[in-house]
């Protein structure tokens, strides 16, 4: 093994970190300012630099629109996969690109895709680890999401490359946390949860320790949960109580800062006032906010966490887990008192805050550096795959190949022969998911698996799926007739650097994009209201004799501004959103007293 | 391509009542010692090997047939069904359907309210699933605890009674996969 360092990467959707093992430690480097944390912000500015980092961040305000943040949240996903409200609520232009990727684009000539920007913050991260060792680092440990699929792996791959350096593991956030847990307690036999809420995703790993060995039994996530969406659920609610409406980039982009800011300030404080001066021309606003009300907004957001966190543990326990010893907190959002207390109100456990929430990742990527470059001794990881992996049958069903929670490296065989004589090929369709149908899962690509011309039945190929300990998907053949091996390319989109020939064709659809997502926002209001109404008339029925008089009305209210702005012409998708949202809020307590009711 | 021998592979006997912890401490000590990170130039291929060997010894119905198949090469399946089976069959089928029917409305449903209308539904459903989890883990055991008699009869060379009860666990598997998505689905609701 080459004694040459590794460094150690925690690629954040929020922060960015970059650590090295240093006479057998794991430390964070601090970059000429002496920061640890380098925000993962890269501003293309329009006088034709980039900034990136803090300076970005500084930028923001300035150059709104040309400012990337959270840009985790975009790679390696096709177009198609996102939702109305991860298109809306960014501050900067998300468009498809021809071959189904995700472009950022800055006017009608200048787009970035997705890989790129998290280049600029790879290479930023490089410097300040060449700066700080004093001489060139070429290779790497990056961290991803455990629940990252193969192609958001390979994508974050490709960005590391692209700044020159090798990736020599991708590397589960959350096992990282665990790997930074147990570096001091080797000889200690346990078994730990990592609770992982970061700045835009979420994970929860099952890890049992001993001796040395970090063995990952269960996974399980969701790549769009996580602090952002706290912040746009705060930022909402502001909007509604404050009565602004159509807010221009730079006023959303401001109050999601100040929603943060609210979140953050009510961690420890009980009140908190926002003031946003000048918002609007001479209008200024002000709104005190408990830290009760702010719990109300986040509690459906951290909930999501609830089923994620039964399911690794569910699964745990049929692989033949004990109990856990603790569960281990780490990313920024678990700082709110809110995660931590209803962790413990559902699992009956005590949440274990030894681990610093920013800095634990990149401590444990730089520990799994220092592995693989000889420098940490005695300490093994293994680590499992996060999504099941498979191939579509006919039917169009998904036929699981490689079962989710299968320790990496992986790998299992498929024979396939020709359906009909002389067959040159079959086309396979390469599947990443938890769906029982095809099309409900993430399709990685598609690969050609080539037959020897004959009779019907006559060519056997065997096909072996491959995952890798980065947790990447590759594909061989292997000719039964000859023995010969090749690798089979995946064929895929989203992952593609995109090709600049084709930037004509990008700039003809964002013509149509605006109307297109204005029809798209109305059809998804008219869609959610056309299945509240009724539900507002069934729940009221069934408990409404269990609400105040004055919520019955407040409700009835809600309901009816909504029925009147579906009824009417001028199909004003903004407002019937709003109407929506009110109504959604007004039904809260009525909710809840269904769910009660359940239980009974 | 020669056959694979998981038990090989672990170091351990050709045997269907292997201890579960003494599969983990052969892949433990295996891993430590062979796996790339630690042993420098060992290939992947090796730790790739040992994680499938554990994959299929740590399942009583892949551990099965996997000592079938070592036993008699390929072999014709016995596709066979039990009338106890056929029965719990049909009430499986029913459970998982109300399951599917609960899971697919809150899935289509974007507010709180909606989804708080299923609530009551769900927790019938998966009371429901839950019961036939009961009756399929039981019939399960069953055969896991014949275990020994299987083994003892192929000793003389009759390995009907585990072709029979190979199909039958198989069966059994796939209910209990079927129950146990159904299940973590209805988590959410």
């Amino acid at each position: 093994m080459n004694e040459e360092l590794i460094i150690g990467i925690d690629l954040g959707t929020t922060n960015s970190l970059v650590g090295v093992v240093d006479s057998g430690f794991p430390i964070i480097l601090a970059d000429s300012d002496g920061e640890r944390l380098t925000p993962s912000v890269v501003t293309y500015r329009s006088e034709g630099s980039i900034a990136t980092g803090r300076e970005a961040v500084r930028l923001q305000q300035l150059e709104p629109e040309r400012t990337v943040s959270s840009v985790k949240r975009f790679i390696g996903r096709p177009y198609d996969h996102l939702s109305t409200e991860e298109i809306e609520s960014s501050d900067y232009t998300v468009q498809p690109t021809p071959s189904g990727g995700i472009n950022i684009a800055f006017g009608e000539d200048h787009s970035v895709s997705p890989i790129e920007v998290s280049s600029e913050i790879l290479n930023h991260l490089k410097q300040v680890a060449e700066t700080a060792l004093e001489h060139e680092v070429s290779r790497a440990v990056v961290t991803v999401p455990a629940y990252f699929s193969n192609s958001q792996r390979e994508a974050t791959k490709a960005a590391a490359e692209a700044v020159g350096l090798t990736v020599e593991r991708i590397l589960n956030e959350p096992t990282a946390a665990a790997l930074a847990y147990g570096l001091d307690k080797l000889d200690d036999e346990q078994t730990v949860a990592v609770y992982d809420l970061g700045g835009g995703t979420f994970d929860l790993s099952i890890l049992q320790m001993k001796e040395g060995l970090f063995e990952v039994i269960s996974t399980a996530g969701d790549t769009r949960l996580g602090g952002d969406d706290l912040d746009l659920a705060i930022a909402t609610a502001i909007q509604g109580r404050l009565g602004i409406e159509n807010l221009s980039t730079a006023e959303s982009s401001r109050l999601r800062a100040a929603a943060r800011e609210a979140k953050e300030a009510l961690s420890s404080a009980d009140t908190h006032t926002i003031r946003l001066p000048f918002f609007r021309d001479t209008e200024s606003y002000e709104l005190e906010l408990t830290q009760e009300e702010v719990e109300a907004l986040m509690q459906p957001v951290i909930d999501r966490t609830r089923s994620i966190c039964q399911r690794a543990f569910a699964e745990a326990k049929n692989k033949g887990a004990g109990s856990i010893d603790h569960l281990i907190l780490v990313g920024g959002s678990t700082r709110i008192p809110l995660v931590r207390r209803s962790i413990e109100e559902w699992f009956e456990i005590t949440p274990n805050l030894s681990q610093h929430p920013d800095e634990a990742v990149a401590l444990g990527a730089a520990i799994q550096a220092g592995i693989l470059c000889g420098r940490v001794r005695e300490v093994l990881l293994v680590d499992v795959t996060p999504l099941s992996l498979g191939i579509e049958t006919f039917g169009g069903l998904m036929n699981v190949i490689i079962p989710r929670n299968s320790t990496i490296p992986a790998r299992a065989g498929e024979l396939f022969t020709n359906a009909v004589a002389n067959q040159e090929s079959m086309a396979i369709r390469v599947l990443q998911g938890e769906r029982e149908m095809a099309r409900d899962n993430w399709l990685l690509g598609e690969i050609d698996v080539p037959f020897t011309p004959g009779p019907k039945g006559s060519a056997r190929v065997g096909v072996q799926f491959a995952i890798d300990q980065n947790g990447i998907l590759e594909v061989l053949s292997r000719n039964t007739a000859t023995g010969e091996d090749h690798v089979l390319e995946i064929r895929n989109s989203a992952v593609d650097v995109d090709d600049a020939s084709v930037e004509r064709m990008v700039s003809e659809s964002i013509d149509h994009a605006f109307d297109d997502m204005n029809e798209r926002i109305w059809t998804e209001a008219r869609m959610k209201s056309e299945e509240l109404l009724p539900a507002v008339d069934s729940a009221l029925e069934l408990v409404g004799d269990k609400l105040p008089d004055d919520e019955v009305d407040r409700i009835r209210e809600a309901a009816a501004k909504v029925k009147a702005l579906l009824e009417s012409d001028l199909k004003d998708a903004a407002a019937l959103k709003q109407a929506n949202h009110t109504l959604d809020e007004a039904t809260q307590t009525l909710a809840a007293l269904l769910v009660e009711a359940a239980f009974e | 391509m020669g056959m694979t021998n998981c038990f090989a592979i672990l170091g351990l006997s050709e045997s269907l009542t292997l201890d579960p912890g003494d599969i983990e401490s052969s892949w433990q000590a295996a891993t430590r010692e062979e796996h790339p990170d630690s042993s420098p130039g060992t290939e992947e291929n090796r730790a790739a090997e040992l994680n499938q060997a554990r994959a299929t010894l740590s399942l009583p119905v892949e551990r099965l047939g996997h000592w079938l198949q070592l036993k008699l090469g390929e072999f014709e399946p016995n596709r066979s069904i039990d009338p106890e089976l056929m029965d719990l069959f049909a009430s499986i089928h029913s459970a998982l359907e109300s399951a599917d029917s609960v899971i697919s409305r809150h899935q289509k449903s974007t507010t709180a309210l909606t989804k708080a209308l299923l609530a009551k539904e769900a927790v019938n459903a998966q009371l429901a699933i839950q019961e036939q989890m009961a009756g399929i883990h039981s019939l399960k055991q069953s055969i896991i605890d014949s275990f020994p008699d299987l083994e003892k009869a192929g000793e003389s060379g009759d390995f009907e009674e585990a072709k029979r009860n190979l199909g039958q666990l198989k069966f059994l598997t796939k209910w209990e996969q079927q129950c146990q998505s159904r299940l973590l689905s209805l988590l959410e609701c």
